[in-house]
């Protein structure tokens, strides 16, 4: 095995749940998370030998936001990011991991965790993106800012409003939220 | 939210203040109820995701036709590979025809997970635990006088608790977990950005592997006198190494005291 294929597998590899993760919640049918992980995959590998740093992680998903943009850009007309269809996120999707000890407390989860997995999902995608960079991927605002390509201020302040935003709508939307936001 | 130290408490909540400017806010928060109530949101939303919201992991079939296509790139695609069975880049790794000593220890690193362990899954799984939860510290400290005794009242072993901040590795924390029947005591260090978790107890005859690698996550075993350990993180196999050689040879000056 090559030197660089040895060093992908061990480095940029163990990161692929988190560009899987990111593609899931960036892209909207026609679009397939799949084919953008694939892409952004092999763009990463083809410039691993480049790669000039430590911290592989948010090299590698800016690769996979940027392939998301490029398929995003071909298969609409505007470069807007389209927004998803209400209530459109691939609730029987077979990835959609829910961790819970019992299967009654699992139930209960994977309930709240379409619920809410449905308020992120309709947030405008500026937004939903640092949200899913920080709190599931828990990356820095410096490597949130390298992967967006925005300055650090702003995504303070879009995380702030994502922030806001999710706590008010999963609030207003979502019946029986109450025993999770109190 | 109006109160103009709204970002600064967001920057506190989410670890990026030092620690002068972290005592500001807290100073702040003590006395701004507006601030306080948006900790408190700040808290449940993350709560909310990282406990309830969905995490989408790469599907096997996924994972095998990136490691087709990174067969292909390398050019080490081999003859068409039967039904794949587990994790497509395994294969991928052992698919190098003049595989080297190195390239063959790594084919076999990864090789192992393919073998079920319930000690690897365990410690896997309450890695994830510390990572999704608030139970990630019982015992904040830097200071092994505070950790290692703490253990010794809370687990049944007492392992060393030693701060590496000099090499990279500062220790944050202290634990009592449970894994694979046994209480462990976990000693929690902080590299960079990620968390490695040392769990320890006491050493039954399960068969451990040196090393294996479950969902993106590398596990580095060992034994010292009748304790197993165990490093987990999501961090480099070589930052986990040098950590395990930083302990390993503190081990002995920490139980003499």
């Amino acid at each position: 095995m090559s030197d660089r294929r040895r060093r992908f597998e061990t480095q940029a590899l163990p990161h692929l749940d988190a560009a899987y993760n990111l593609a899931k919640w960036l892209a909207r049918p026609p679009l397939d998370a799949d084919d953008i992980v694939q892409d952004a995959m092999l763009r990463a590998y083809r410039a691993f030998d480049s790669f000039r740093g430590d911290n592989v992680k948010p090299w590698l998903l800016s690769i996979v936001r940027n392939c998301f943009l490029t398929a995003a850009g071909q298969t609409r007309h505007t470069r807007n990011v389209p927004l998803p269809a209400d209530g459109e996120v691939g609730s029987d999707d077979p990835a959609l991991v829910v961790d819970a000890p019992d299967p009654e407390a699992a139930a209960i989860r994977a309930e709240e965790g379409r619920r809410l997995a449905d308020v992120v999902a309709k947030l405008p995608p500026e937004f939903r993106e640092v949200l899913v960079l920080r709190e599931m991927e828990d990356l820095s605002y410096r490597e949130i800012a390298q992967i967006t390509g925005s300055p650090i201020g702003t995504v303070m302040s879009r995380l702030a409003r994502a922030r806001g935003m999710l706590k008010e709508k999963w609030q207003s939307d979502v019946e029986g939220a109450g025993h999770v936001l109190q | 939210m109006s109160c103009s130290e709204a970002l600064r408490v967001q920057e506190y909540f989410d670890g990026e203040l030092d620690a002068g400017a972290a005592a500001d806010v807290e100073r702040h928060l003590e006395t701004c109820a507006e601030c306080a109530a948006l900790l408190k949101d700040l808290e449940l939303t993350r709560a909310g995701l990282r406990e309830s919201g969905p995490y989408y992991r790469a599907s096997d079939a996924l994972r095998a036709r990136i490691a087709d296509i990174l067969d292909d790139e390398s050019g080490e695609r081999p003859a068409r590979r039967p039904a794949r069975i587990g994790k497509g880049f395994l294969w991928g790794a052992l698919s190098g025809g003049g595989a080297t000593a190195l390239a063959a220890a790594f084919a076999a690193l990864l090789f192992l997970p393919a073998a079920p362990n319930l000690a690897v899954d365990d410690l896997t799984n309450a890695h994830l635990r510390s990572m999704m939860s608030d139970h990630l510290i019982d015992v904040v400290s830097s200071d092994r006088h505070t950790v290692k005794p703490w253990f010794a009242g809370h687990t049944d072993v007492s392992p060393p608790a030693v701060d590496f901040a000099k090499d990279g590795y500062t220790l944050i924390g202290g634990r009592a977990d449970y894994v694979d029947g046994h209480r462990a005591a976990v000693v929690v260090y902080r590299h960079g950005k990620h968390i490695i978790n040392v769990f320890a107890w006491i050493a039954g005859d399960e068969h451990l592997p040196a090393e294996a690698l479950r969902n993106g996550y590398h596990l580095v075993f060992w034994k010292s006198g009748n304790i197993a350990y165990c490093a987990v993180s999501d961090t480099g196999l070589d930052e986990i190494a040098t950590l395990t050689h930083l302990i390993q040879n503190a081990g002995a000056p920490v139980s003499r005291e």
